[in-house]
C-alpha cells in the first residue's frame, strides 16, 4: 500500500482544497485505508468545533432603519446608466425599477431637503473645523483649564467633583432642540464634565512591555445638547493616544463625536458628545498606562524528612504609574506572551499632542515574542520576601488558561496605590514529592557541594494548572520540631511549563562534602618518533573521594569529573557506587549516603596522549 | 420575477429608498455574521456594517454588474479590516474579555469566569466555554487566513469568491485557508468526548 496520508494531505481532501488529480489520489487511498480514514473522522470531528460558531446571525429590523436613515440620497439623482451593456441582460429587472422609481418620485423630493440638513454631515468638515479652534484657545480657556486641573485632575476629589458635576447639570436649561451644530470648545468651566469617581476598574498588567490596560466605568452625568468631558493625565504615565471611551447605554441617543487634544493646553483631552437625554449614562473609558508592574515570588518549604516541600507563590503588585487605582480587578499576564511589538513602541513613547490617531499593523502576525523580562521592577522589593508573614489577606488568583499564555485574575479587588506595592498570595500547594540531589563538580562549582532540589510542574506533584511565572524562590528546611524554619537556599526561577521539570540550585551545601585526592600518578608506555623525540604516552592517576555526610538524614550525591581529553579508561571497582560515561570528556559517579557518615571510593584513570591516542582509537 | 442584486443597486442610485432597505434584508445578515466573526464582538460589527452599507452607497458607481457578493464582501473586508486596525491595540489585549458579547450571555464583559472543579459544570456551560474558545482561536488567526476561513467556511464563498473579495489569487486562498486550518486543528477545543 501506498504511504499514509499527511495530515495536510488530509486537510486539504476534507476542505476541497487539493487539485483534482491530489484529491483522486486521496479518495483512492481512503477508500483502501481505515487508519487514514480514521485519523480523517478524527479531524472533522475537531473541525466540527468550529460548527460552534454557526449561529444564526440576524440583522436587526432597527440596525436596517439605522443604516437606511444614515445613508444620503445619492448626489445625483439623474444619472442613469441604462444604457451600459452590461445591464441589457436584466431588462426584466430594469422594469420593475423603473415602476418603483415613478412610485417613488413624490416623496423623495420633499424629503430631500431634510436630509441635507441631517446628522450625517460630513466627518471630515467638523473635525476640521474643530481642530482649527482648538488650536486659538484663548488665554482665559487656558486659565480656567488651570483651576479644573487643581480641583478635579482625574476626579480624585470626589466632592468637588460631584459638586461640581451639579452645577454641570443644572448649568443649562435644557433646550428642546439639540443644536445640530457642535460648539468649538467649552464656552466656559461649568459646560465641561469632569470625570467623575469610578465605579469599576479593571488593570491587565503586562510585565513584558511595562504595559498596564485599564478598563474603567464610570456614570457620568450628561445635559441634553453638547457635553465635553474632560480627561486629565498629569504626572501620571497614562498613555492618551490610547484613550477610548465607549458608551454602555443610551447609544442611540448619545454619539460620542471627537476626542480632541487642545493644542496649548497640556495633558488633557475632551471628548465631544452629543446627548439627546439628560442624566447620568455608564462609560467605559480604556487606556493604556505605564509604571504598573507585577513580580512572582516563591517560598519552598521542605517537610522534615525533605522529601516533600510545600510551595507557596507570590504575587507583588507594583505601582509607580502616578495614579491610585481603589479596589482594582487585577489581572497578571503570564508567561511567553504574544505581544504586538508595537504595544511595546507605545508603552515607551512620549506624549505626541495632536490627533490621537495610532496605527498598527494589521497584517502582521502577533509575533511570539521571547520570554521577556525587562521589568524596572525587578528585584527591587525583594528584601522584603523572607519575612514569612502572611500580613495581607490571602487571595487566591485564579488562573486562566489562553491559548499561548496565561491571565490570572486576582479574586476580589485590590486598592493599589501609587507608589505601593502590594504582596499577593498567587497559589499553595501541599507535598510536592522533591528530589534532593548533591553535585560535586570542580569545573563548575570549584570545591563545594551543590545542592539542587527537583521537582515537576505537573500532576504528580500536586502542581500543573498552569505554567509558573518566573521569579525568586527561597527554600527553607525545618530547623526543629517546633517549626521553626532554617534558610537553605535561594535561587531564580525561570517561567515553567505544565509538565516541565525544574531543578532548583540552592547554592553551596555546608553539610555535605566531597574532596578527591590523587593518591598516585605515573606515567607509562612512552613512543618515540624517528628523531627520538616523544610522540606518545599514557598518564595514570589513582584518585580517592571522600564524601561525609554530617546531616541527620540520608544524602545522594553526583559527583562529575573531568579528564581533560576524550581519550580515556577508567578502572573502577565498586558496588555501591554508581558509576556512568557522562561525557567525552567526564565520568560521573552517584553515592548515597547514610545520615552521619562518611566513605571513600576510588578509582584509576588512564589517559592516552599524543599518537597513544590512536592506540585507544584502535582499542574502541 | 426576483430582483436582481444589479438592479436593486441601480435603483437606488437613482433614489430609490425601498431598494436600498430590500438589499440590506438580503445580504445584511451574512455581512454581519461575517463582521461578528471577523471582530469577534457584535457591537463592532454593527458599527462596522453601519461603515459598509455606507460605502456600498458611496460606491454603487463602481459596482460593475455582476458578483455582487464578492463586491459587497471586498467593502465589508475593507471596512473590517480598517475598522479592526483602529481597535486592534485594545482587541489585542483585552485577551477574551469582549468575547462574550455575541451571545449575549448577561454576564459583564471581563468578568473571568471561574471553573469550580469540585461540582460538574453544566452541559450548558461547557458548550459556551467551548464556543468561547472557537471564537477566540478563530480570532487569533492573522486577519488573512481569518479572513479566508471566515468568508469561505461560515459564509460560503467559493475560493474564486473568496478571492476576488481579498483581491489575491485562488492559489493564496487555498495556502491561507490551509494554514488557517492547520493552526486551527491545534486550538479547537475537543468537542467530541464528554469526559472532559
Ligand atoms: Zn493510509
Amino acid at each position: 500500500m501506498k504511504p499514509h496520508l499527511t495530515e495536510r494531505e488530509l486537510i486539504e481532501y476534507e476542505f476541497k482544497l487539493a487539485s483534482d488529480i491530489q484529491a483522486e489520489k486521496a479518495a483512492e487511498h481512503l477508500a483502501e485505508c481505515r487508519q487514514c480514514r480514521e485519523y480523517l473522522e478524527q479531524l472533522k470531528r475537531k473541525f466540527a468545533a468550529l460548527d460552534l460558531l454557526r449561529e444564526e446571525i440576524k440583522v436587526s429590523d432597527d440596525l436596517i432603519s439605522q443604516v437606511v436613515e444614515q445613508t444620503p440620497r445619492p448626489v445625483q439623482p439623474r444619472v442613469v446608466s441604462f444604457r451600459k451593456p452590461a445591464w441589457i441582460g436584466a431588462a426584466a429587472a430594469v422594469l420593475v425599477v423603473a415602476l418603483l422609481l415613478v412610485a417613488r418620485l413624490g416623496e423623495d423630493v420633499m424629503e430631500e431637503r431634510k436630509f441635507a440638513k441631517g446628522p450625517s454631515e460630513p466627518a471630515e468638515k467638523l473635525r476640521s473645523e474643530l481642530t482649527a479652534e482648538t488650536q486659538i484657545v484663548s488665554a482665559e480657556d487656558l486659565a480656567k483649564d488651570a483651576a479644573t486641573r487643581t480641583t478635579f485632575a482625574l476626579a480624585r476629589k470626589e466632592k468637588e467633583a460631584g459638586k461640581y458635576l451639579e452645577r454641570a447639570a443644572i448649568g443649562e436649561a435644557a433646550a428642546d432642540v439639540v443644536p445640530e451644530k457642535p460648539p468649538f470648545a467649552p464656552a466656559s468651566a461649568i459646560e465641561l464634565v469632569v470625570l467623575p469617581r469610578r465605579d469599576k476598574v479593571q488593570l491587565t498588567i503586562y510585565n513584558s512591555a511595562d504595559l498596564t490596560l485599564v478598563r474603567e466605568r464610570r456614570n457620568l452625568t450628561l445635559k441634553k445638547g453638547w457635553n465635553w468631558l474632560q480627561f486629565m493625565w498629569a504626572n501620571t504615565l497614562i498613555d492618551p493616544t490610547s484613550l477610548s471611551l465607549e458608551l454602555l447605554e443610551n447609544t442611540d441617543k448619545i454619539e460620542i463625536q471627537q476626542l480632541v487634544f487642545p493644542a496649548r493646553l497640556r495633558e488633557l483631552g475632551r471628548w465631544l458628545i452629543r446627548s439627546e437625554t439628560s442624566g447620568q449614562v455608564p462609560f467605559e473609558i480604556t487606556y493604556f498606562t505605564s509604571g504598573l508592574s507585577w513580580r512572582a515570588f516563591y517560598m519552598g518549604t521542605l517537610s522534615q524528612d525533605e522529601k516533600t516541600m510545600r510551595l507557596q507563590g507570590y504575587v507583588r503588585v507594583g505601582n509607580n504609574s502616578g495614579e491610585d487605582y481603589e479596589k482594582a480587578q487585577t489581572r497578571l499576564v503570564v508567561g511567553k506572551v504574544h505581544i504586538l511589538d508595537q504595544i511595546a513602541e507605545l508603552a515607551k513613547r512620549q506624549y505626541p499632542y495632536g490627533r490621537p490617531e495610532v496605527r498598527v499593523d494589521f497584517d502582521k502576525d502577533l509575533k511570539v515574542g521571547e520570554e521577556l523580562d525587562r521589568s524596572a521592577w525587578y528585584g527591587a522589593a525583594f528584601g522584603q520576601v523572607g519575612q514569612i508573614v502572611d500580613e495581607l489577606r490571602r487571595k487566591e488568583i485564579i488562573k486562566e488558561g489562553l491559548s499561548e499564555y496565561f491571565l490570572y485574575t486576582i479574586e476580589g479587588t485590590e486598592t493599589i496605590a501609587d507608589k505601593w506595592g502590594k504582596r499577593l498570595l498567587s497559589f499553595e500547594a501541599e507535598d510536592i514529592k522533591v528530589e534532593s540531589l548533591y553535585k560535586y563538580d570542580q569545573e563548575r562549582w570549584g570545591s563545594e557541594t551543590i545542592r539542587f532540589v527537583k521537582f515537576a510542574n505537573d500532576e504528580e506533584h500536586n502542581l500543573g494548572d498552569t505554567p509558573i511565572p518566573n521569579g525568586e524562590v527561597k527554600i527553607y528546611g525545618q530547623a526543629d520540631n517546633e517549626g521553626h524554619l532554617s534558610y537553605v537556599g535561594g535561587t531564580s526561577v525561570k517561567y515553567i511549563p505544565v509538565d516541565e521539570e525544574v531543578e532548583l540550585n540552592l547554592g553551596p551545601a555546608r553539610l555535605a562534602k566531597a574532596e578527591p585526592k590523587l593518591m598516585d600518578f605515573k606515567t607509562d608506555n612512552f613512543m618515540f618518533d624517528r628523531r627520538g623525540n616523544i610522540a606518545g604516552w599514557d598518564e595514570i592517576r589513582t584518585w580517592k573521594i571522600e564524601i561525609t555526610n554530617t546531616r541527620t538524614l540520608p544524602i545522594e550525591i553526583e559527583i562529575t569529573r573531568g579528564f581533560g581529553t576524550a581519550y580515556w579508561t577508567l578502572q573502577f571497582d565498586d558496588q555501591e557506587v554508581s558509576y556512568e560515561k557522562h561525557d567525552a570528556t567526564h565520568a560521573r559517579f552517584r553515592v548515597n549516603l547514610e545520615p552521619r557518615s562518611k566513605r571513600t571510593f576510588g578509582y584509576t584513570v588512564t589517559t592516552y596522549h599524543g599518537v597513544r591516542e590512536e592506540t585507544l582509537a584502535e582499542k574502541n | 420575477m426576483e430582483t436582481t442584486d444589479k438592479s436593486l443597486i441601480d435603483a437606488h442610485r437613482q433614489g430609490d429608498k425601498t431598494a436600498f432597505e430590500e438589499l440590506l434584508r438580503r445580504h445584511g445578515d451574512s455581512v454581519l455574521g461575517y463582521l461578528m466573526r471577523m471582530s469577534g464582538n457584535r457591537e463592532q460589527a454593527e458599527d462596522l456594517f453601519q461603515e459598509t452599507f455606507k460605502r456600498v452607497h458611496e460606491k454603487a458607481h463602481t459596482f460593475r454588474g455582476t458578483g455582487f457578493k464578492s463586491w459587497l464582501f471586498t467593502i465589508a473586508t475593507r471596512v473590517a479590516v480598517d475598522g479592526l486596525r483602529r481597535r486592534r491595540r485594545l482587541q489585542v489585549v483585552s485577551l477574551n474579555q469582549k468575547l462574550d458579547c455575541a451571545n449575549g450571555s448577561g454576564q459583564e464583559s471581563g468578568a473571568v469566569v471561574v471553573v469550580d472543579n469540585s461540582c460538574e459544570p453544566s452541559q450548558e456551560a461547557i458548550r459556551a466555554e467551548q464556543t468561547q474558545q472557537v471564537r477566540q482561536a478563530v480570532e487569533l488567526l492573522p486577519a488573512k487566513q481569518r479572513a479566508t476561513l471566515v468568508l469561505a467556511y461560515y459564509q460560503q464563498l467559493s475560493y474564486p469568491e473568496v478571492a476576488e473579495v481579498l483581491g489575491c489569487s485562488i492559489g493564496t486562498v487555498k495556502t491561507q485557508m490551509y494554514r488557517a486550518l492547520r493552526t486551527l486543528a491545534q486550538r479547537l477545543p475537543d468537542i467530541s468526548g464528554g469526559e472532559k
